[in-house]
């Protein structure tokens, strides 16, 4: 499909005889009314391959201008703070059916939202980072994805077939967007020479976070789908959702950390004896059987990337023989004693840089990530790995920083493995190195809920990493 | 030259001086001393002091040493080295006063006037007058006169820091808690400095005048230069202020109450140059925090019936010494630090705990108490040498000595301080129900200045 080059500022858009890509909503109710469903294909990888509605759509790049459609307006609108109790408070799977469709129409409420910030952010980047192909791609999947959604606005979810309609939407937004990060990584690479690394980090640190929120609505609202049909089957939701009492969605009230620790590093250990020969152990000591709310794909993606970092360094360092040890820390429970912590934590905010902290900042608020004030659980990981290198260390919070492979151009071919490593922890990956985004994104991932990661290193010795989760506390 | 005794360290003297009076040239900002506001010795009236003197120094640039400059210093000590180094004191001690009592002065009316801040504004008001009317030493015995005063202005000053601390809690109601802690980092910076160089000096003249000294001659790796230790060996210091933490302890808790041990692994050769008083001070703190954290949560465990082991779990610290640092990481398992309580870890105002905190500092035993006085009798260490012992009060000596339950929430910050001082680091991560790791970093060749607050924060009349 040929692409239409698309002129700079128009004030009003070119209609002539191509009929734009989603139209005024006034046309849209008209053209839900004529159409039985919105968008019923099976999720596809490609969004450029996006379903056509009946009225004929054909070029899926209209000239018309960004300036003229829904976007500015839905971005005008704030974000709701999210905080879990958003997430549970539909109740426990099975949902009743009222319960399921109040939970539709929540994230009908906030997705559509969520994403014109999104694309509002995206087309406030300089042109020639959006011309970027990789950049353009993850653009139009954030404007295919909003057309999809838009019809829905407007009408209310109020019976179970459009609920599974409207199930199907979100999986297809989900999948959609899987590849993001590592699309974006790479396209950032490739314009670094047009945009400067702080206004990479500054639009990053805003866009990663929002996604993992927009992410986790949808995906609770699949998972919640899921379970809660009358022959409930695990392997057909398409984000995971076990049949466990202790699952609420995608979150798991009982989540044990020692867990995912031991299986994370099984999997990060093969890694290391694929690459280097060797294999590092690890010991789990302070309080190994505690457990806590909270979304394991997350924890998963955290502890698989501080202990790839633990790995390569003890290996690197000669000091495979040292098991690293992780220190599993619970927070004493809230006996109410104290001022009551504060309520809802805006989930969607990235933290000042000036509360980051790391000895090599010689910081004085080393302590301030973690200083939220709510019990949660503290997991320390440290080894031998000899310890950063000062230059090294106020770079670590970057993205595409990497010591592997640092004056390669972009990474080769041998990272189309890695970059799904990235996505998805528990996909085949054979390389233990990134794209250099793993600690950033970590911390993008702890802080969503409130807590945080510090890095302390002794340089010559090894480094210890405090990795603050903060608990979702009890959830009737 | 008139000298104003300062022997009286409780009240400081208040005294007219007729001649001062009335050079005050229009637009001059100017401080007039309630009575009401100052106790201890005065009389009424009130104190009128020119501004236009404290400009004149307060436009000097104070000018930073460091470490290495003592060493290289000292370690060819001649007289008219003695001599240039009594004259940088003459000088420089003036001008960092001033720097201070100019801070102080932009400081709301209502900090002030609190009694414990004032008396510190008194006092660094009449140490500026006698050491800016001090004139060019030119010989031994001028230097002898010079360095009494000097020992008297230490000795009187001794009650600083205690006193600071109070004041800082009774005004963290008026004043924001930012700006008491930078107001109380800054000072307390430049009190180190003051001392340090102070010091420094009249170590020089006591090791000059030692019988067993001749000038020019070379002082060998083991000895102090001044105030400077020249091999620090990390090990032992830590070795010697756990000791030190742990015989307080069991002092102060009874000998039925196991006390956590501390073990010790890295790199144990390490050594660095660095004035010792500083650094026993910060790793005693770390220590003293570590062994009550463990005592306290041992005792707690075994009343609420849990069995917590016969003794409590040791203090692991961890030397690690690179080419331009060493870094000491202290980690216990003292069930870490509340969270309520980590918003005021390293803040002069404590919030809920102040009152607590206020009654402690009231209790602090006398400053001029020396570390000799209350400490175990063997002195020496481990290779024989005699400890230094010191011709004038250590304030931190009686501060490092103090019983553990005597907690007066000033450990970290002004260990932080200290630390900070010659470019190092102090920084604490906790784990919330398991314990703390505190991590030590000492700049290792000691060429780094001492970090002075820099004048630009100041108002230049």
């Amino acid at each position: 499909m040929k692409r239409i080059a698309r002129p700079l500022r128009l004030p009003r858009p070119l209609r002539g005889s191509v009929l734009p890509q989603y139209a005024c909503r006034k046309s849209t109710l008209q053209h839900l009314q004529e159409s039985t469903a919105p968008s019923s294909s099976p999720p596809e990888e490609s969004p450029s391959s996006s379903p056509k509605p009946s009225s004929g759509h054909h070029h899926r790049y209209a000239t018309r201008s960004e300036v003229d459609d829904e976007v500015p307006e839905l971005a005008k609108q704030p974000l709701h703070p999210l905080s879990l109790a958003d997430l549970v408070k539909h109740g426990r799977p099975p949902l009743s059916a009222e319960a399921l469709l109040s939970s539709a129409r929540f994230t009908l409420s906030l997705l559509p939202i969520r994403l014109a910030h999104r694309i509002q952010a995206l087309r406030n980047l300089p042109y020639i980072v959006v011309s970027n192909p990789n950049i353009r791609k993850i653009y139009n999947n954030y404007q295919h994805s909003l057309s999809t959604l838009l019809p829905w606005q407007g009408r209310t979810i109020s019976n179970l077939d459009d609920e599974i309609r409207f199930t199907e939407v979100l999986a297809e937004l989900v999948q959609t967007h899987t590849d993001t990060i590592p699309i974006l990584a790479r396209g950032f690479l490739e314009c670094r020479k047009y945009i400067a690394p702080a206004e990479v980090t500054r639009f990053l640190d805003e866009h990663l976070r929002a996604r993992i929120g927009t992410r986790l609505i949808a995906e609770q609202h699949i998972a919640l789908h899921f379970s809660s049909t009358p022959h409930f089957d695990p392997a057909a939701s398409p984000t995971p959702c076990p049949e466990h009492p202790s699952y609420i969605g995608v979150i798991d009230t009982a989540l044990r950390p020692a867990s995912i620790i031991d299986s994370c590093g099984g999997f990060v250990a093969d890694i290391c004896e694929l690459n280097f020969g060797v294999r590092p152990t690890w010991e789990i000591n302070g309080e190994p059987d505690t457990t806590f709310a909270f979304v394991p794909m997350h924890l998963e993606y955290i502890v698989t990337e501080l202990l790839k970092n633990a790995f390569r360094a003890t290996v690197e360092n000669g000091m495979s023989r040292e098991p690293i040890i992780i220190t599993i820390a619970a927070g004493p429970p809230d006996d109410g004693r104290h001022a009551p912590r504060s309520g809802v934590v805006n989930l969607d905010v990235p933290r000042a840089e000036a509360s980051r902290g790391s000895l090599g900042n010689l910081g004085s608020d080393a302590i301030a990530p973690l200083d939220d004030n709510a019990p949660g659980v503290t997991i320390r990981v440290r080894d031998r790995g000899g310890g950063i290198r000062e230059e090294v260390l106020p770079h670590i919070w970057s993205y595409s920083f990497t010591t592997f492979n640092e004056n390669d151009d972009v990474p080769g071919a041998w990272n189309d493995d890695g970059l799904h490593a990235i996505s998805a922890a528990s996909n085949g990956s054979s390389s233990i190195a990134g794209l250099g985004y793993g600690l950033p994104l970590s911390r993008a991932y702890a802080e969503y809920f409130g807590g945080g990661i510090a890095v302390q290193s002794m340089y010559g010795w090894g480094t210890d990493v405090y990795l603050r989760l903060k608990g979702v506390g009890k959830i009737e | 030259m008139p000298r104003l005794s300062l022997q009286n360290a409780t009240a400081p003297t208040r005294l007219r001086r007729a001649g001062e009076l009335g050079t005050v040239a229009p637009g001059r900002f100017c401080i007039r001393q309630q009575a009401r506001y100052t106790h201890g010795g005065h009389h009424g009236g009130s104190k009128w002091r020119p501004m236009s003197v404290l400009d004149e120094w307060a436009a000097k640039e104070a000018r930073p040493i460091s470490l290495r400059q003592l060493m290289v210093f000292g370690r060819t000590l001649t007289e008219a080295r003695l001599i240039s180094s009594a004259n940088y004191v003459r000088t420089e001690l003036p001008t960092r006063i001033s720097h201070r009592i100019r801070d102080m002065q932009q400081l709301p009316y209502v900090v002030v006037t609190n009694p414990h801040i004032n008396e510190v504004y008194d006092l660094y008001y009449s140490a500026f007058d006698t050491f800016r009317k001090v004139r060019e030493i030119k010989n031994l015995q001028d230097n002898e006169q010079f360095c009494d005063t000097i020992r008297a202005m230490l000795k009187a000053h001794l009650p600083v820091i205690p006193k600071l601390a109070m004041g800082i809690l009774e005004c963290s109601e008026v004043m924001g808690a930012e700006e008491l802690d930078n107001f109380m980092n800054t000072i307390l910076k430049a009190r180190i400095s003051r001392r340090v160089i102070a010091e420094q000096h009249l170590a020089l003249t006591d090791t000059f005048h030692a019988p067993w000294f001749s000038p020019g001659a070379k002082l060998s790796e083991t000895e102090f230069i001044g105030e400077v230790f020249l091999k620090c060996i990390a090990k032992e210091v830590v070795e010697r202020c756990g000791e030190a933490t742990r015989e307080i302890a069991r002092r102060a808790y009874g000998p039925d109450v196991p006390i956590p041990e501390i073990k010790i692994e890295g790199h144990l050769d390490a050594s660095f140059p660095y004035i010792l008083s500083h650094l026993e001070y910060i790793i005693g703190e770390l220590l003293r925090n570590s062994v009550q954290a463990g005592v306290e949560r041992h005792q707690r465990l075994k009343s609420e019936g849990k069995n917590p082991g016969a003794e409590p779990k040791p203090i692991e610290v961890t030397i690690c010494e690179s080419s331009q640092h060493v870094i000491f990481r202290i980690s216990d398992q003292g069930g870490g630090v509340p969270h309520e309580v980590l918003p005021y870890l390293w803040s002069f105002s404590k919030g809920p705990a102040s009152e607590r905190l206020l009654a402690n500092l009231k209790q602090v035993p006398k400053l001029a108490a020396t570390m000799q006085e209350l400490q175990v009798e063997d002195d020496k260490d481990a290779h024989g040498k005699a400890h230094r012992n010191p011709s004038y009060a250590n304030s931190l000596a009686s501060l490092s000595s103090r019983p553990p339950n005597l907690r007066l929430g000033m450990g970290l910050p002004l260990s932080r301080v200290y630390a900070e001082y010659w470019a190092g680091s102090l920084a604490l991560h906790n784990l919330e129900g398991y314990g703390v790791d505190a991590f030590l970093q000492i700049s290792k060749l000691g060429n780094k200045n001492e970090q002075l607050t820099t004048r630009a924060t100041m108002d230049s009349v």
